[in-house]
């Protein structure tokens, strides 16, 4: 394990037996996945580190309700859903590819099931689900206030209403999506793919762009609280899309170059324009990202060598980050007001 | 080692192997074999089809075939999303895996499954598709191969025989051998290049289905010189193969240029390439493998100082011109005229 640079304020240090997948902060806990199927929680006061559950298949996402109570982790056969007061845990192994899970608020829970999305109460209990999509559900996120599910699979974003199976909405668009976020105004949802693009729907018209030139594939993208700036992978850089006005049509992105390859992205709440970034090579790096003229290339306020690959990141409030790394190593860095890390 | 796997072994990649064959002829016999072997390897499955493996050894994963069309231009370009999914699941693991192998349906077509390797960032580079073995049922063989389909529709037994760099002749028990004689002509009429493993009961050795290299150019043209001048077509749009031996150095910038047209011409008809290559100015040899209009290469051994700096390429696919391909692999010579 390489301890990180000198002087870098550590709240804590945990580790994990296995090689961290996923990151869930919420209500002072961590929810920490590993790709073999270990999830465990960590307090993000103390560090202190406790298993939580284990999918028999391997685990690929986990995500806590926001008040913390219940906690929900996908992986490629199944998924588990625990009620962290009384410690009952539901295992569901259907052999079926489970990407990912979404809380709407701390009662209703998204998740992916093979082709179909499923809306589960906070006890596991299935509430309605979609008719199946055409290929496996990659990615999910709620729209409207947690009444509009939108669901990525391979070919469309379908968006679903509890009242019908079928789509009410559906956003065509011949690629393979791997990632989905939804702006928090609810205006635009963006889709990051296989083919190297984004692909953007504004909602209201459902008139469409490509941000396409990326050079690998793009599998991470966010938008910040404010939802006038969406962070991206796709390149050895970070690029950071201003959606604010008309939206990003015509305009050059912000690039961020720090890593090797970018692993993990998460905006610090709070709306300031602070993004937390790491990178297979270990790298962490902390940006002013909506600073600066578009097509500058700006520079991190601070990296941390590393060793093992960051693998998630994820704010505990807007002074703590919590990092996993591959090694199984999970760290919270105190991060003060401002842009220094 | 030969040149090619002496190449691969080089490179650091985790080996996968794809086994294709239709349904009956023994793939899951074989898979079982591979697995209960003492190889003392870490091995994971993917299978496509719902087979009796269970081996408490390997970590076994179940698919369902997905083709995903790239938007790149490339109309033959096609992936499997389930692999590049559960590959990618399988890479995060902290467990590091020795090979890998993919057991696809009776009825894939084993270009998305290729292509797969080529086309997605993470998976080229940390895995490297080692080769393609097709399980070939001799008792079955012709009656496959022969099949009529509707116009559009290609048969999937040719598809894997062209596509394949092994190909395990199984259930030869069953047959005579002028049964078996007469199958081995139609798999070299499609696919001179490849070699064919007679077995009973998928019983071959696991050198020659595993960690292979891709292929072993150099041995295939030693067996079969004739390979290399045979000018004899069936019809125009059948399935066949060429191979070229140059002696000479290839000027690399023409190569590219020439091999950059050909396949985003006639990648479509292209299932295959592969070539061991002499550059002009390089101290050692250049292996390369292509699937339709994808490329992957890197560089092998070192030539050694007395030995003749020679090419061999093979092309396998429908209506391939032996002489215009020669023509224009001849311009690449460094020793020949300026190209047009």
């Amino acid at each position: 394990m390489t301890a990180p640079a000198v002087g870098v304020p550590l709240a804590w240090e945990a580790a994990v037996e296995d090689a961290p997948v996923a990151l869930s902060v919420r209500a002072g806990t961590a929810a920490v996945a590993g790709a073999d199927g270990r999830v465990w929680t960590v307090d993000t006061a103390t560090g202190a580190v406790r298993p939580a559950l284990e999918l028999p298949g391997g685990a690929l996402s986990v995500a806590l309700s926001p008040d913390g109570r219940h906690l929900v982790a996908t992986g490629p056969t199944g998924y588990g859903v625990q009620d962290r007061d009384t410690g009952r845990t539901v295992l569901t192994e259907t052999g079926a590819w489970s990407a990912t899970a979404v809380w709407a608020g701390g009662q209703r829970v998204a998740v992916a099931r093979g082709r179909q999305a499923l809306v589960l109460d906070a006890q596991g209990e299935q509430l309605w689900a979609t008719e199946p999509a055409p290929s496996t559900v990659t990615d999910l996120a709620w729209l409207r206030d947690g009444r509009r599910l939108a669901v990525a699979a391979y070919g469309a974003v379908r968006c679903h209403e509890r009242h019908t199976a079928a789509p009410v909405v559906t956003y065509p668009y011949v690629g393979s999506h791997l990632a989905l976020a939804v702006a928090p105004t609810g205006r635009w949802i963006c889709s990051g793919n296989q083919d190297a693009s984004i692909h953007i729907w504004r909602t209201r018209d459902g008139s469409e762009l490509t941000m396409s030139g990326y050079r690998e594939k793009v599998s991470r993208l966010a938008f910040d609280d404010t939802g006038f700036w969406l962070a991206a992978d796709g390149a050895p850089d970070v690029t950071v899309w201003d959606f604010s006005g008309k939206g990003p049509a015509g305009t050059a992105p912000r690039s961020l170059s720090a890593h090797r390859k970018v692993t993990a992205l998460a905006w610090r709440p709070g709306g300031a324009g602070h993004l937390a970034t790491g990178g297979d090579d270990g790298t962490l790096a902390l940006w002013h990202a909506t600073s600066g003229r578009p097509q500058t290339r700006l520079s991190p306020a601070r990296t941390l060598p590393g060793g093992s690959a960051v693998t998630a990141l994820a704010w505990a409030g807007s002074e703590l980050l919590v990092v996993a790394y591959r090694d199984g190593a999970v760290r919270a860095v105190e991060v003060p007001p401002g842009v220094t890390l | 080692m030969t040149d090619a796997a002496d190449a691969a072994a080089r490179d650091g990649r985790v080996p996968v192997t794809v086994l294709t064959g239709f349904l009956g002829s023994g793939k899951t016999t074989l898979l079982n074999r591979i697995l209960t072997e003492q190889h003392g390897m870490k091995i994971a499955v993917i299978e496509n089809e719902f087979g009796e493996v269970g081996i408490d050894d390997a970590l076994v994963l179940d698919a369902e075939e997905e083709i995903f069309e790239m938007n790149n231009g490339c109309i033959c370009c096609t992936v499997r999303g389930d692999l590049i999914r559960i590959l990618g699941a399988l890479m995060r693991r902290r467990e590091k895996f020795d090979h890998i192998l993919i057991e696809t349906t009776g009825l894939a077509d084993p270009a998305p499954v290729a292509q797969t390797f080529f086309m997605d960032d993470e998976i080229a580079a940390q895995l490297r598709l080692d080769a393609i073995v097709t399980l070939v049922d001799a008792a079955h063989a012709i009656q496959h191969l022969d099949e009529v389909k509707p116009e559009g529709v290609e048969n999937e037994a040719v598809e894997q025989v062209a596509f394949a760099d092994r190909i395990v002749l199984n259930k030869t028990d069953l047959v005579d051998e002028t049964t078996v004689a007469e199958v081995v002509s139609r798999i070299r009429a499609i696919n001179a290049a490849v070699q064919i493993i007679p077995a009973r009961h998928a019983a071959v050795d696991l050198e020659e289905v595993m960690d292979v290299g891709a292929f072993d150019l150099a041995r295939v043209l030693k067996d079969d010189p004739e390979f290399l001048t045979e000018t004899e077509h069936q019809h125009d749009t059948s399935v066949t193969s060429v191979g070229f031996e140059l002696t000479g150095e290839l000027d690399e910038a023409r190569l590219n240029r020439w091999l950059g047209a050909l396949l985003r011409t006639k990648g479509a008809d292209i299932f295959r390439s592969k070539g061991i290559l002499a550059l002009a100015g390089a101290p050692k040899q250049y292996v390369f493998q292509g699937v339709h209009m994808l490329l992957d290469g890197q560089f092998g051994r070192e030539w050694q100082p007395a030995e003749t700096r020679r090419s061999k390429l093979v092309f396998i696919g429908r209506g391939l011109d032996r002489d215009q391909l020669e023509q224009g692999l001849s311009a690449c010579l460094s020793t020949a005229g300026a190209a047009a």
